[in-house]
């Protein structure tokens, strides 16, 4: 600790016990107590006790009988239990008797203050830091810490019930390690008598028939052997498993969900898995036994199993599908030859499931496609994976929410009339079948796919997120259409379907909702990017309105569409896919995006937009567009000079990026195009290199660059740090013969400039520069220097924590005035 | 039984990071969804692993409401929406959806470029967090599915702010975000129905304060930037652009214009001029005298106020203007609290001799704005949020002894439950009424009467029928009933005079109803069937066995009691 924050702390001790003083906010003891662990973290927490007595003075005020506040008190027990978990700190703290008194019965567990569930929180919070050692162990055991922690289990706080169910874990783990190792046969026992009563607790929840006790149960085993691997955990599972199992003979099963969840963690764990305790039996019973709600999730746990029974895995695939099942089923649809879907056909319970209420049958269908859009991309997913009727089912479910089905079946029928306009369902049948792109389907099936998902574009009852997925999903499937060999365009039907589209699209780029606009414009940004260069494509799309519509939307109401359309514009145009006739105004279709983009940059009220711009125009360079490469320099010069004076730092950050390109285009082919690479710069002639920097100098890169590092904005002076060390290094190697201009009047004015701007003083313009001044004031600048300070956030003197116990200090005293305020 | 549970995430005991789960009739819906300004890590951000332990998110939330657009209303949700993984509907006002993105990427500048934090959400996702957003009306009412609706009311506050009503079938909560009882110079009063809601949960920031007048607040701040600008001093106002700012630029404008002062006026650009756009733009949110007047002027075209430039940048002083509250970690929170030297980058010391000034102008309820709410809306039960334990503790028994009601004031992650009562629709068929009307009593709404029948629940339908239809769509027989009573008479004689007697005592009391004696000795009265026995153990007693079916029960009841009295002593 330093000396500035010692001499502080017995003031503010001396403050937190004063009941009389009200704390600012509770973020200040949070952030003091972090502080504390950090330094308790890194050195002896004796010491600091024996150095700093006011902290113990404190920890004893605290336990006087007074009208303290809470927040104080549950900051002290949290504080008492970070010292003590140095053991040699949990005696000296010991001897004063201190600990008993703040965690046992005589401390706030008897009193008043107990009603606070911040004080219950701080109390196990505090315990939590204590139990590190033997010795902590004992005074669990001595002061009875363990029966409140099981009454805590039930507290009416979800975060005290929690943290209590979780310090159990964690003191039943302590208490064996010593004897974890080499004991794999160990009976239940010999335990230590901490987790006996443990055990023995959770043996008794088991039995209960209070659904909330069996929860808290299942939940500690759950944290157990997902944390812990030691062999005692598969003694503690064999002497346990056959309670867990008796679970599933009560009807309903109580407490599914943590039973699913424990069933999963012991499976997960490597030593219990493979033992022989009947697990896979267990598990296999638990699918049995469960509504096919709570089965989903176990279904699907199993299903991610690395080793597991072949059996187990197709019962739990069955479960998984049947929802899907009774869905084809009930539409008179085949369910494929693969066989999985077939014999899942027959559960009835299912079907009652989804046609008990609209309800039930929206979340379990919701289930089933979110598990089975897990499982679809993972290696160990089942195997031959019934690709076809799935693709199927989620066509049908978008039929039968879009009312476009007519099942002949009851069943079918009375499913049309629970799913038809459901959100919820298309949402997550479209992103479903978006992840089924990634396997293949037979040419028929893949066509009533893209006329589900014309339907779902088309249709005017679409909601904008549905229309965002049916977006997305389409692309996947466009994506994916088989290729010719050796050539990467649209196959035919591909093709064809992009013909229906782009009306589609068209219609929706004129939405009346920002949100359809924008979703349409992400799409055709991934289309262009991918198929631009592809004549199939390229003939659809210039015979389209879609070009025209898009240059339109760069002057849409909303910033969001603006900024999408200058990506999309950017993009077409890279193509060559952005022809605007030839008018007397505009000679030269091309040029007049250039000069609308400038036109954007230099006057959108909104900074996407405009960030927008600067990533079009950074492209651009980097491919050589025609306009760029037409008269670069005249191109730099604009863009840097509008970017310099924009208010977003984003836009004058990428403008540092841009000028980076410039930069790197300028000094010719280099190995790396990092910034940060150590390899040697190749080294440049001395007149090659300030011939070399005439161009940067002429588009006023470096008066660009000089200012930026001066930016109020952290993250523009960093770039521009990055850029000169990076500029500075590919020059050193020509320093000599350069040194002569060193001492010119020119680099004097400039490092004067550069004070002023660092003063946070705007001053004039610098004017032209020679490439012999920018090295010699590259060279006489502290860029590392500049770029260590920079390393730090702005908030760094605020943050640290002398500021933080000045604040608390200052705090003292006003806060009557000002009243707790907010916004 | 039917129960309504809330638990705070954020917001329970506390100001700052709102964010309360309810559960409502089996839909879980989230109110508010914000951040804490006083953390730098994850505890800013409410601890969503308390829901994501009940599977999906989006399975398990059926909406997620937002109140306003300030920070610790809105502050998480593009990282609930886009990191944590929640992909449902997020229902806000028109307003709130069109300033609430610019405040989000105001903060992401905060967190990202200034604080250098890595993994905060980008741009894009706040942009994908606002495309899943629903934006409402005030006063429509929303369908968030077939039983799950919604509906804004105007909440002051701040430009967009709203208050909610949640409903599932005949089950309510309100929630109020923050609200402001008080019209103040650019917003109007908060104002709802008498909804009757079966909770409000309500904003109690002011729980005990009373505040002064708002005059008397304003002359005193006018008085003082006069002052200072008299002296040819500078007065800095650092206010939060969105909201108050507006309201202090109005307060401004208005002062300059009466005095006719001539120092010019100027607010930050950025943040406060676009928001000056969506006030322009949003104008029937504002106030009755506001919208008025905006067909002949704008309030918010001001005359006087002109952007900020910063060739004007000078030396500020000598008065700072605090006008809201300044978190720890902030020079803001520091001026406040009287430290006059600020160690600044480098080691490098100010010395602030500045004047400085705090004065609150944050628009919520006080402790009568608080009651004056639940006065209009007449809520069965209160629950308190944003706001302090303390005061909380205060208004709750204010609350309780003034409305009669229970008001709870749970702290973050406690979880309270109110049972309710939900009327529940029963058809009845027209059958069952038919009979009834037979009966010759034409429904009366002041006189309830009883009705029998039986209660079918199929479909998630409740319908009362006749018993008999009743059997008949269920394809059931019918069980006959019968109870049987003992009764013991003093007779030595035989069991059959006995029961000669029982006959003509019946007989002669019940006129009006069919009484037999049987071949077998046994006596009926319609369907009640009496049975002489003799006692086995005291032959002067004489055991009457009564039985009777369910449909013959009272008749049944009479006779048992009155064969209890005894029969009357025989004249021969």
């Amino acid at each position: 600790m330093d000396p500035e924050c010692s001499q502080l702390l017995p003031a503010l001790c001396a403050v937190l016990a004063d009941p009389r003083q009200p704390v600012a906010d509770d973020t200040c003891l949070e952030k003091l107590l972090d502080w504390f662990k950090t330094i308790t973290k890194a050195g002896s927490s004796l010491l600091l006790l024996q150095e700093n007595p006011c902290l113990v003075e404190l920890l004893c005020h605290v336990l006087k009988p007074q009208d303290l506040s809470s927040r104080v008190l549950s900051f002290s027990l949290r504080l008492a239990g970070v010292f003590a978990a140095q053991e040699d700190c949990f005696q000296y703290l010991q001897q004063g008797e201190l600990l008993p008194r703040l965690f046992g019965e005589p401390g706030p567990l008897g009193g008043a203050a107990w009603t606070a569930p911040s004080v219950r929180s701080g109390w196990i919070q505090g315990l939590r830091s204590l139990a590190q050692h033997p010795s902590a162990l004992h005074f669990l055991a001595d002061c009875g810490a363990v029966d409140t922690i099981f009454s805590l289990q039930g507290d009416s706080s979800l975060f005290v019930a929690s943290a209590a169910g979780q310090l159990l874990v964690h003191i039943l783990g302590l208490s064996m390690q010593g004897l974890a190792e080499g004991h794999p046969s160990l009976q239940a026992g010999d335990w230590p008598v901490c987790a006996q009563k443990i055990v023995g607790h959770i043996e008794e929840s088991l039995h209960s028939t209070a659904v909330p006790q069996i929860t808290q149960a299942l939940n500690v085993l759950t944290t157990t052997f997902g944390h812990c691997h030691d062999p005692w955990t598969q003694v503690l599972w064999v002497r346990l498993s056959p309670l867990v199992g008796s679970l599933l003979e009560k009807d309903p099963v109580p407490a599914a969900h943590s039973l699913v969840d424990l069933l999963l963690s012991v499976a997960r764990s490597p030593g219990l898995s493979s033992s022989s305790c009947g697990l896979w039996e267990t598990l296999a019973q638990t699918l049995n036994h469960l509504s096919p709600t709570q089965a989903g999730p176990l279904a699907l746990g199993i299903l991610k199993l690395q080793d597991c029974p072949q059996v187990l895995r197709a019962q739990a695939f069955v479960i998984l599908l049947q929802p899907l099942a009774c869905v084809l089923k009930a539409t008179g649809q085949d369910p494929g030859p693969s066989g999985v879907l077939d014999s899942a056909t027959g559960d009835s319970l299912t079907v009652d499931v989804l046609l008990s209420s609209k309800a039930a049958c929206v979340g379990l269908l919701c289930r089933t496609l979110a598990h089975l859009e897990l499982l679809q991309p993972l290696p160990q997913r089942p195997c031959p994976w019934p690709q076809e009727p799935l693709l199927g089912a989620a066509v049908t479910l978008l039929q039968l929410c879009r009312g476009s089905a007519s099942p002949a079946s009851d069943v079918g029928r009375h499913l049309c009339a629970l799913l038809l306009g459901c959100v919820r369902v298309q949402r997550a049948a479209l992103d479903f079948l978006g992840t089924l792109s990634q396997g293949t389907g037979p040419q028929e099936l893949v066509t009533e796919v893209f006329a589900v998902l014309l339907e779902y574009l088309r249709s005017p009852d679409s909601s904008p997120t549905v229309l965002k997925k049916a977006f997305q999903a389409t692309f996947r499937w466009l994506l994916s259409s088989p290729k010719t060999p050796g050539c990467c365009d649209l196959e035919p039907h591909a093709l064809l379907v992009l013909r229906e589209l782009l009306p589609v699209l068209q219609k929706r780029l004129c939405s009346p909702c920002w949100e359809v606009r924008d979703s349409g414009l992400e799409f055709l940004t991934q289309m262009t990017r991918h198929w631009g260069g592809q004549a199939g494509f390229r003939h659809a799309l210039l015979a389209s309105e879609v070009p025209k519509l898009t240059e339109q939307l760069l002057r849409d109401p909303e910033s969001y569409v603006r900024a999408s359309a200058v990506t999309v514009m950017g993009q077409l145009s890279s193509q060559g896919l952005h022809v605007t006739p030839v008018s007397p105004e505009h000679p030269g279709g091309q040029q007049s995006l250039l000069v609308e983009l400038l036109h954007i940059l230099s006057t959108d009220s909104e900074g996407f937009p405009r960030r927008a711009v600067m990533q079009v125009f950074t492209q651009w360079l980097r491919d050589h567009h025609a306009d760029v490469a037409g008269d670069t320099e005249q191109f730099m010069a604009r863009v840097l000079q509008v970017a310099s004076q924009d208010l977003d730092w984003e836009v004058r950050a990428q403008g540092l990026e841009l000028a980076l390109v410039f930069l790197e285009q300028t000094l010719g082919q280099f190995h790396s195009h990092c910034p940060y690479a150590v390899t040697p710069p190749v080294a440049a002639p001395a007149g090659s290199l300030a011939q070399a920097l005439q161009p940067l100098c002429r588009v006023r890169l470096f008066e660009f660059a000089f200012r930026a590092l001066f930016d109020c904005d952290r993250p523009v002076a960093q770039k521009s740090c990055d850029l000169l060390l990076f500029l500075r290094a590919k020059t050193a190697s020509s320093s000599g013969s350069l040194e002569e201009s060193r001492s010119g009047p020119d680099v004097a004015s400039v490092e004067a400039a550069l004070q002023r701007w660092q003063a946070g003083d705007q001053g004039q313009p610098l004017g032209d520069l020679e490439p012999e001044v920018v090295l010699a004031v590259l060279r006489s600048v502290d860029l590392e220097g500049l770029r260590g300070a920079l390393a730090e956030g702005s908030d760094h003197m605020e943050k640290s924590p002398q500021s933080l116990l000045q604040d608390m200090l200052a705090t003292v005293g006003v806060l009557g005035e000002n009243e707790a305020d907010c916004y | 039984m039917p129960e309504i549970r809330v638990t705070p995430l954020g917001a329970g005991q506390d100001v700052g990071r709102s964010c309360i789960l309810v559960s409502i009739a089996g839909k879980n819906v989230m109110l508010d969804c914000g951040m804490h300004m006083g953390f730098n890590d994850d505890r800013r951000f409410p601890d969503f692993s308390y829901i994501t332990r009940n599977g999906r998110l989006t399975d398990f939330l059926d909406c997620v409401i937002i109140s306003h657009f300030h920070l610790d209303h809105c502050g998480a949700l593009p990282y609930f929406s886009e990191m944590v993984g929640y992909d449902g509907p997020i229902y806000m006002t028109h307003p709130t959806q069109a300033i609430c993105p610019i405040l989000l990427e105001d903060y992401r500048k905060i967190a990202v470029d200034k604080k250098g934090e890595a993994n905060f959400f980008t741009s894009q996702m706040i942009k994908d967090c606002m495309k899943k957003v629903v934006a409402v009306h005030l006063h429509q009412t929303v369908q968030v599915d077939d039983e799950l609706e919604i509906k804004a009311y105007y909440a002051g506050h701040v430009l967009g702010a709203a208050m909610f009503q949640i409903k599932v079938g005949s089950e309510s909560v309100v929630y109020t975000g923050d609200y402001n009882m008080t019209p103040d110079r650019h917003l109007g009063a908060a104002w709802i129905d008498k909804c009757r809601p079966n909770l409000l949960i309500t904003e109690s920031t002011y729980a005990t304060t009373i505040r002064d007048s708002k005059r008397c607040r304003e002359r005193d701040f006018l008085k003082k930037v006069h002052e200072a600008v008299e002296r040819g001093g500078k007065v800095l106002i650092p206010v939060f652009a969105l909201g108050r700012a507006q309201e202090l630029c109005i307060l401004l404008e208005t002062f300059w214009e009466r005095m006719n002062l001539k120092a010019p006026i100027y607010f930050s650009t950025g943040l406060t001029e676009k928001a000056n756009h969506y006030y322009k733009l949003f104008i029937t949110w504002t106030n009755q005298k506001i919208r008025k007047t905006f067909v002949q002027r704008n309030m918010f075209e001001f005359k006087h106020i002109k952007a900020f430039d910063r060739a004007f940048a000078d030396n500020p002083g000598p008065m700072v203007i605090m006008p809201g509250y300044c978190v720890q970690g902030t020079v803001g929170h520091k001026i406040l609290s009287g430290q006059r030297k600020l160690e600044m980058e480098g080691r490098q010391v100010l010395e602030v001799k500045m004047q400085v000034e705090y004065m609150s102008f944050s628009a919520h309820a006080d402790a009568k704005g608080i009651m004056q709410l639940v006065g209009q809306a007449e809520p069965e039960s209160v629950l308190l949020v944003h706001g302090e334990a303390k005061k909380m503790e205060f208004l709750k028994q204010k609350i309780e002894q003034e409305f009669r009601v229970n008001c709870y004031m749970p702290a973050n992650g406690e979880t309270v439950t109110l049972p309710t009562s939900p009327s529940i629709p029963v058809g009845i068929s027209l059958g069952l009424l038919k009979r009834e009307m037979a009966q010759g009593l034409l429904p009366d709404v002041k006189k309830p009467r009883l009705l029998h029948g039986t209660l079918i629940m199929k479909d998630s339908n409740f319908r009362l029928v006749s018993s008999e239809q009743a059997l008949k769509e269920l394809g059931l027989a019918e069980h006959q009933l019968r109870f049987t009573c003992r009764v013991h008479l003093h007779d030595p004689r035989k069991e059959q005079e006995t029961a000669v007697r029982v006959y003509s005592h019946l007989k002669s009391v019940l006129k009006d109803h069919c009484v037999q004696h049987l071949p077998d000795g046994s006596v009926t009265v319609e369907s009640i069937l009496i049975q002489a026995a003799a006692h086995s153990e005291d032959p002067g007693t004489k055991v009457l066995l009564v039985s009777w079916t369910y449909q013959d029960e009272e008749l049944g009841s009479y006779l048992t009691s009155l064969l209890k009295k005894g029969l009357p002593q025989a004249s021969s």
